[in-house]
């Protein structure tokens, strides 16, 4: 059983409830072909650095999952043919290391305002 | 393996041409500053610390120049290359 990092970036203009439906799909997909999904980190609404299929922005979803390879394939080969994403990456890592999400500055900055 | 000692030679020639780089006046130290102990992971998440192996307009710096490991520069680049596909970088 392999780990993997699996990072997809939805299109800006989807409503959080489509973005509800589109992480119950893939997280279904990924336990009934035999992963286990280990944590999903929502980066939020990012700024892409260049412009893909006329989108500025992205809303980004990272999953870590335990998964054997014929599930990543399954995961690719949905998310090809599903129109809301704009890109996926996967990648095997040796170990999850769960605790460091450099997105989150959301809340960091919140928490700073709070102890000031 | 990379010519280390004839590098130290032109470098210091070269000193006061790459010094047009802003701050950083150690770089030519000869410890490579991600694999001291409390370095941080190289990933492709984390955008700030592959910020500072760019230059202005994105392209990755040569390890000569940030004094980087050939096997950090290594883990440095792929990751530079995850984080364009991204479009983080």
């Amino acid at each position: 059983m392999n780990n993997y990092e699996h990072t997809i970036i939805v299109r800006q203009d989807i409503s959080p409830t489509q973005m509800n439906q589109i992480i119950d799909k893939y997280t279904n997909l990924i336990e009934k072909n035999g992963g286990k999904l280990i944590q999903t980190q929502k980066w939020g609404l990012l700024n892409l650095s260049y412009i893909i299929k006329k989108n500025r922005k992205g809303n980004y979803i990272h999953f870590k999952i335990e998964g054997s390879g014929e599930l990543i394939r399954e995961l690719e080969k949905n998310e090809k043919i599903d129109k809301s994403l704009l890109k996926y990456l996967s990648v095997k890592v040796q170990k999850h290391d769960l605790e460091t999400n450099y997105f989150e500055k959301k809340d960091k900055q919140i928490e700073r305002e709070r102890t000031k | 393996m990379k010519r280390k000692s004839s590098d130290r030679k032109n470098k210091q020639a070269t000193f006061n041409k790459l010094s047009l780089f802003h701050g950083n006046r150690y770089k030519f130290k000869r410890r490579c500053p991600l694999s001291v102990k409390g370095a941080p992971i190289v990933d492709y998440k984390n955008i700030n610390l592959l910020k500072k192996y760019m230059s202005e307009n994105g392209k990755m710096l040569p390890s000569r120049i940030t004094n980087v490991s050939q096997k950090k520069q290594r883990q440095l680049s792929l990751s530079i290359k995850r984080a364009r596909n991204l479009a983080l970088l």
